[in-house]
């Protein structure tokens, strides 16, 4: 598991969302990326009922890249918790529908190809929300390494040299918080929870 | 043994043959044969491969009546017992004897091979000396070094680098194996035969360590490539101590692997790789393509 970025890619009115995708595809294997398969997040959404006091908000996502794991995000007032379980958590879910009911109309998943070139990994992922396309989020993953300070510069400039000057020169401020610490799977999966909110609080495409 | 082999080779043409002859016996009439005169077209083909057989077997008579018969009975010395045995079990011992001899006889000829080679390349780490006044001499070797010493070396670089925390363990008798960590860049495990680098391997820093398996990551497999030359660069037989010492300063240099742009290009990057070279003398970070 390596340092990960998440970089909103922005449309333009002469493209559609695959035609985006087919363009960023051109230019990473122009680059000399193999392609490499496909990949999926998603994200549902739960809301604790009204009865329960303060309304709580679970977020259980899913990443292809660890299938055998599920993600869960609990929200309660200020405090996260965040939470890796295995496959029957969705199964728990669904039994807890008393309490925590979903909100099927946000449930949104950013899924695409999936390319490698030397050590990065480069996903290529369009945002639909419920069949509707939000826009498109582009994942780089450098695997080598594993501490988002050291990693940052060369991997800005990767992504520079790739999707140009979109890219800002600073970190994600999610990342800025944990410059120092040991890159696990759950920050790739906090850093797409956020991107998704944006998705979600916007109505047309980004 | 020329000999021998061409009549080996004759009957092996005289076996192919006579299968041919059968096989046609075998299938009988063919469409090929067409429909008219199909018996005496089928009967010439029989005669043709016949022909063959009879060119072969003289030249396997030839070749047999050139052969000398070997004087007396093969020597198989105490292996002769082996056709005793009576347990079941052990019955099977001549192939396997027959195998090692033949592995005994590669090893000889490879080494032999090497012998020829070394004494034509002086390689600096081999102790391969063709000089024979030299071989009198008692030569400095840093094989034969007490682990004591080795571990008292050691410990010094854990003292000497606050971001570099080194293990040893002896799995292989009393030759040191260092696992060395380098912050939170990379792992390495280095091999040393007494105060002599043997072997180093660099793996990422959420990789298992052991001595045989190269890394996943393209950047670690550069890195311990550069790592071996670095290791020869550095070797000294004079001076066993001073060699690891320096090889150990210029590992720590890669601690800023990911962060340090190239000393030429100012990039991080070059053909997806960050500078994995790093000079001997300044330590300064090189793309492998922009090294001086």
């Amino acid at each position: 598991m390596g340092v990960t970025v998440l970089q909103q890619f922005p449309m333009t009115e002469n493209r559609t969302g695959p035609q985006t995708i087919e363009f960023l595809t051109k230019r990473i294997v122009a680059l000399g990326a193999v392609q490499t398969g496909q990949f999926l997040v998603d994200c549902e959404t739960y809301m604790s009922v009204p009865q329960l006091g303060v309304q709580k908000t679970v977020h259980v996502l899913h990443n292809s890249e660890q299938p055998a794991s599920v993600f869960a995000v609990l929200e309660s007032g200020s405090k996260v918790v965040p939470l890796i379980a295995d496959g029957l958590f969705d199964l728990l879910m669904l039994k807890m529908t008393s309490i925590y009911t979903s909100k099927k109309q946000t449930k949104i998943e950013s899924k695409g190809p999936r390319f490698e070139i030397g050590d990065f990994c480069v996903k290529l992922g369009s945002v639909t929300m419920s069949q509707n396309f939000k826009g498109v989020l582009v994942e780089v993953e450098y695997r080598p390494c594993v501490v988002p300070g050291s990693a940052w510069d060369l991997m800005r400039e990767f992504l520079q040299g790739f999707i140009g000057s979109v890219v800002p020169n600073q970190a994600p401020q999610y990342l800025q918080n944990r410059m120092n610490d040991i890159y696990q799977p759950m920050d790739t999966i906090q850093q797409y929870l956020e991107h998704f909110g944006q998705y979600r609080k916007t109505t047309g495409v980004i | 043994m020329e000999q021998l082999q061409t009549a080996l080779t004759a009957i092996k043409v005289l076996r192919s043959s006579v299968g041919q002859v059968f096989d046609s016996l075998g299938s009988g009439l063919r469409a090929e044969h067409g429909d008219e005169n199909k018996e005496t077209k089928y009967l010439l083909e029989l005669q043709e491969l016949l022909t063959t057989v009879n060119v072969n077997l003289r030249d396997v008579e030839q070749a047999v009546s050139s052969l000398n018969p070997p004087p007396g009975p093969f020597n198989l010395a105490s292996t002769a017992y082996l056709s005793q045995e009576t347990t079941q079990e052990r019955q099977a011992l001549y192939g396997t004897l027959v195998n090692s001899y033949k592995w005994t006889d590669k090893v000889h000829e490879y080494s032999n091979v090497a012998q020829a080679l070394l004494s034509q390349n002086s390689l600096k780490r081999s102790y391969t000396n063709s000089n024979r006044t030299k071989r009198g001499r008692i030569q400095t070797s840093s094989h034969n070094v007490s682990p004591q010493q080795v571990d008292s070396l050691i410990s010094t670089f854990d003292r000497q680098f606050n971001d570099m925390t080194v293990s040893v363990s002896r799995p292989f008798a009393s030759n040191a194996v260092l696992h060395v960590t380098l912050g939170h860049v990379l792992k390495a495990v280095i091999a040393f035969k007494g105060l002599m680098i043997e072997r180093v391997v660099v793996t990422g820093y959420g990789e298992t360590m052991d001595l045989w398996t190269e890394s996943r990551h393209k950047v670690f497999r550069k890195v311990t490539e550069n790592a071996h030359a670095a290791m020869l660069h550095f070797y000294s037989p004079a001076l066993p101590e001073l060699a690891v010492r320096s090889f150990m300063t210029w590992f720590h240099s890669l601690i800023n692997l990911f962060s340090e742009p190239c000393k030429r290009c100012g990039l991080h990057l070059h053909s997806a790789l960050p500078p994995t070279w790093r000079d001997f003398r300044t330590l300064e970070p090189y793309h492998q393509e922009c090294k001086p």
